[in-house]
This record gives structure tokens, sequence and C-alpha cells, in this order.
């Protein structure tokens, strides 16, 4: 048991050294997203870190980046990305696809 | 909202109906009864709605990665079931092979409805919940459901209305390039997990045929056609093809003469 506490507690403590990939936050809000436009590096993989905070489920779809993620309602959703050439990649929410529109620049 | 309700439903729907119109038809040539199919509907629906209710938390499990693992072995568990389908095809004159293919047959079925259903129950019961949204997303769901069930009746009509022989080949086909386009997208979710690493899309024909196009998105549910897909995609494609015909035909040449059973 102390053992097992031990290497837990070593897991926590080497946590931070592999921070991975840069993180973006995406919030979804009335069938928005804000921010709308989210600029990244050229050939970096990043983790987009998805937030939806309507109560409708919301599925966040990009034909560009072959990505595609249903995120219920009121919950959160992690979503990695690229490495990508450099160029602007539309996203877009396929529930409420008249307003929930934005793009990534990879720069 | 009304045309966006009719496009999501259609999309989801189409899929499930290709793949559970040409079973169907299978079946049908091989004189097998078909109640089973109601049952197998019953059951995706109910599958459907569980994981749709459950998403949040499958989403948040492994890391976050659990929609893309659990949609992951969902397509795989289609392929696996065509795969032991089409294997089992040539066997029928033997009860135990009978009960293969229909046990492959309702787990093609059930995961499939269970798939495409939880999506649309997601995007049902959040719509309908907006002030007003109710009917014009409900008529809309209806009318894209009714074009996707359409299409499937029509295959259907189709495979079983031609010669035997020609029936089965273009069915075989058609299941084939199902089981490619489900390890496709098996691989898409590992790579959107991170599991896989996609690297520089093979080739990018976004111009020629649009992802966001009618012709796109009916090629997508066909043949599970992408603009721009990652190299092991392709690969994997080709080989769960190829994996599928070599063992059908194996399986064809191992046949036993049907007095034996």
């Amino acid at each position: 048991m102390r053992y097992a506490l031990l290497i837990i507690a070593l897991c926590l403590s080497i946590t931070p050294v592999f921070a991975g990939p840069p993180v973006f936050t995406l919030e979804i809000k009335e069938h928005l997203f804000f921010p709308d436009e989210i600029t990244i590096p050229a050939n970096t993989k990043v983790k987009l870190h998805v937030k939806n905070l309507d109560a409708t489920a919301e599925e966040f779809e990009s034909y560009e980046l072959n990505r595609e993620k249903v995120i219920a309602g009121n919950s959160e959703a992690i979503i990695f990305i690229g490495p990508l050439d450099k160029g602007v990649y539309p996203f877009f929410g396929e529930f409420f696809p008249k307003t929930a529109q934005g793009k990534v620049i990879v720069e | 909202m009304l045309l966006n309700a009719v496009i999501i439903t259609l999309r989801e729907v189409l899929e499930a109906s290709l793949i559970i119109s040409v079973f169907l038809a299978l079946s049908q040539l091989l004189e097998r009864k078909l109640s089973w199919l109601l049952l197998a509907m019953f059951v995706g629906a109910v599958g459907g709605f569980v994981y749709g209710q459950n998403l949040g938390a499958v989403s948040m499990a492994w890391d976050g990665m659990g929609q893309e693992l659990v949609n992951a072995g969902l397509h795989l568990l289609i392929f696996l079931s065509l795969l032991v389908f089409m294997t089992s095809v040539p066997h029928q004159h033997k009860k135990r092979w009978r009960i293969v293919t229909l046990i492959a047959t309702i787990t093609a079925v059930v995961v499939a409805i269970t798939r495409e259903g939880s999506e649309i129950i997601l995007y049902l019961s959040g719509a309908m919940s907006i002030p007003n949204m109710l009917l014009p997303v409900l008529i809309g769901s209806i009318v894209g459901a009714g074009i996707g069930i359409s299409v499937g009746i029509y295959f259907y009509y189709l495979l079983i209305n031609m010669r035997l022989k020609y029936g089965m080949w273009l069915g075989y086909l058609f299941l084939l390039l199902v089981a490619g386009s489900m390890i496709s997208q098996a691989v898409e979710f590992l790579i959107q997990a991170d599991f896989i690493h996609a690297g520089k899309p093979l080739w990018d024909s976004s111009n020629l045929i649009s992802e966001r196009s009618v012709i796109g998105q009916l090629l997508y549910a066909l043949v599970g056609y992408e603009a721009t897909p990652a190299p092991i995609q392709v690969v994997a494609y080709v080989s769960s093809i190829a994996i599928i015909a070599v063992a059908t035909v194996i399986s064809y040449q191992f046949r036993t003469p049907p007095h034996d059973d």
C-alpha cells in the first residue's frame, strides 16, 4: 500500500514534466464559438479544450481538419489537431451551423 | 433550422439505412426470415438512446478520448460483423453457419443504428428544447429520415429484383466498400484521439469533390469518401477490403457440398 501511494505520488509529480501540446480553449455559448478564430503555430500538435456552455449538445466538425466530436450540453471535450501546414481551416457546429462557425488559422 | 434538421437526420440515417437494406436484401436472397430485423432495429434504437444520454460521461473517460475510442470500437465491430457475414454466407446449408450469419447481421444492424442513432437523439433532444423549434426540427427530421429510409428501400428492391447472381455480387461489393469505410472511420477516430499519427494528407480532392457537397456526402455514406485522407487511412481502407475479399474467396473454396447436412 505504501509503495502504491509512493508510485502515485511519483506519477503525479512527474506529470508536469510531460506537459504535452499547447492548449487552446474554445467556448460554445448560444450556439456561437468564442473565440471564433484561433491562431496556432504551424507544424505543431495542439489540444483544443472545447467547453459547451449551452444546455444543448453540439458537434464540433471540420472537413478540413478531419475532426468530428459531439459535445453534450453543459460539458467539455478535448480535440487534438495538427501538426498542420500554414493555412485557414474552417470548423463549425454541425447541430447549429447557421451561427456556430469558426476557423483555425495556422501561421 | 428546418433544412438543417433535414440534412443532419439524412446524413445519419442514410448510412445506417444503406447497410440495413443490403443485409435485408442479402437475407432475402438467401431465403432467410426477416423478422429478426425489427428486433435488431429496436435494440439499436435503445442502444442509441443510452449512448446518446451518456455521451458526456463517455467523452470524458480515458483522458477525454472516450468518445473517439467507443466510436472506433463500434466501427471496428461493424467491420468484424461484415467479415463474419461474408465468410459465413458460402456455408448456408449448415445450421451452425446460418446462426453465425444471423448473429453477424444482427450485430451489424444494432451497432450501426446505435452509432448513428445516438447523434440524432442528442441533436433532437437539444434542438427541440429551444422555444418554437419543436415543430420545424421535428418536421425536418421526419423528412430527412424519410429520404434516408427511401434510398435504403430503393436499394433493397434494386438488389432483390436483379438476377440472384448479380444481386448477390452487387450486395457483396457494397458491403466490401462499407467495410473499408468502417475501418477508415475507425482509424480517423484513433487519429483524433492521438493514438495514431496522421501525417500529411495523401491527396487533396476537396476542389474536385468537396465533402460539403451533396455528391461528397453521398460518396461518404456509400464508400467512405474523404477529400483529405491520412496515408494510414488509405492503407487501412485498402487492406481491410483485401482481407475480407481474400477471406471470402478462401471460405468459398472450403465450402462443402450441400448434401452434407
